[in-house]
Order: C-alpha cells, then sequence, then structure tokens
C-alpha cells in the first residue's frame, strides 16, 4: 500500500472517507490522479484497454483508502462520537429506505402491479443483517 | 463531574500535548477531560491518573 495514514484524517463533516491533512495526502492524490487522467485523456488506447485500466485503478484506490481507514487511528472519545453520528446517519437512511419502499409499494399497488426496487429492500435487510451480526459479536466481546 | 488534571499536570509541568501522547489520545480528549465535559472509560480515567502519579479518586471529583 503507498498511502501513509498519517496524511490522511477522518471525514467529520461532509460525508464518509478520507481527506488530505498534510501536503503528503495531496501529493498522494495527485500522484494517484494525474496519470489516470492522462491516461484517459490520450487517444491511443481501445475502450477494451481503458476499461481494465479503470477497473484496475479503482481497485487500488479502493484497497488504499480502506487500507488507510483501518489504519487510522482514533481515541476513545472520537470512536464515541463518530459511533453516534454513524447510527445517527444509519436511523435517516433506514427511516428514508423504508419510506421508498412504503410509497412504491403503495404507489404500485394502486397502479394493480405490486413492484418494489429490490435494492432498496436488499440495502434494508442487508443493514439489519450486518446489525444482528454486530450485536451477536459485539456482546460476546470484552469491550 | 470536576477535574483535577489541570492542576495535577501543572505539578509535573506536562503540556495536554505530552499528557495525551503518554495516555495515547487526542490532545482535544485532554482538554474536555480538564473542562469535565467528557467522562473517560475506567481505562483512560487509570492511565491519566497513573500518567499523574496519582489516583482516580483524587483527580476525578463525582458529585452527588
Amino acid at each position: 500500500m503507498i498511502g501513509n495514514p498519517k496524511w490522511f484524517e477522518r471525514r467529520k463533516y461532509g460525508g464518509w472517507g478520507i481527506h488530505p491533512k498534510t501536503w503528503q495526502g495531496w501529493l498522494y492524490i495527485a500522484i494517484i490522479l494525474i496519470p489516470f487522467v492522462m491516461f484517459q485523456a490520450l487517444p491511443y488506447w481501445d475502450n477494451e484497454t481503458r476499461m481494465y485500466v479503470t477497473i484496475g485503478w479503482v481497485a487500488f484506490l479502493l484497497l488504499d483508502t480502506t487500507h488507510i481507514m483501518v489504519a487510522l487511528k482514533r481515541d476513545e472519545r472520537e470512536s464515541k462520537i463518530e459511533s453516534m453520528s454513524e447510527r445517527n446517519a444509519a436511523w435517516v437512511m433506514v427511516l428514508i429506505l423504508a419510506v421508498g419502499i412504503l410509497y412504491e409499494a403503495i404507489s404500485s399497488a394502486l397502479q394493480q402491479t405490486f413492484k418494489v426496487n429490490i435494492f432498496l429492500i436488499i440495502a434494508l435487510f442487508g443493514g439489519m443483517i450486518v446489525k444482528t451480526i454486530s450485536n451477536i459479536i459485539l456482546e460476546r466481546r470484552a469491550l | 463531574m470536576k477535574t483535577r488534571i489541570k492542576e495535577f499536570r501543572a505539578r509535573h509541568n506536562l503540556t495536554q500535548e505530552d499528557l495525551a501522547r503518554k495516555v495515547g489520545v487526542r490532545r482535544e480528549t485532554i482538554v474536555f477531560l480538564e473542562k469535565g465535559k467528557y467522562n473517560p472509560s475506567l481505562q483512560l480515567a487509570h492511565d491519566v491518573a497513573k500518567a499523574l502519579k496519582t489516583t482516580i479518586e483524587e483527580l476525578f471529583i463525582f458529585g452527588k
């Protein structure tokens, strides 16, 4: 992995993920981004090459970002704050998902065709499964 | 909850940053601890008391 966790900090305001804290972090982004943009701007490659390079680039970015996020240390106060804000965000998302499913179910039923977006249901059940597994693991672990 | 962290820290000539480094937290956490605006875990309270060579009872004053 290339990115050093010391160059970044967790995004607290305006989303999830990380953002650069030091000039090395900005340099890292430039080094990752500029060659990719230049590659895409050049006319020499066919669509298949572009697609494979994009997949590789996105995969690397995801892996490196995950590595940085996992390695970023938080003290107990930060962990508490993050847990509470993530919980609040999760509640809003669950509420909106549930309202969305209900809206789709009712509006489609009124038109005599029952149709609900499967991804909304998967998201809701996925969240439920993750919550259940988390509770099972955390209740057994010494916190 | 009130704390005497600032007083003990001054006695040992430690800055907030020094204490934070000793107990493995961010300086902001020490700031909030000193203001009595953060309820630490027993582990952190123990670590802070140990770093300031005192006891939890001496350091943290719990109101009734």
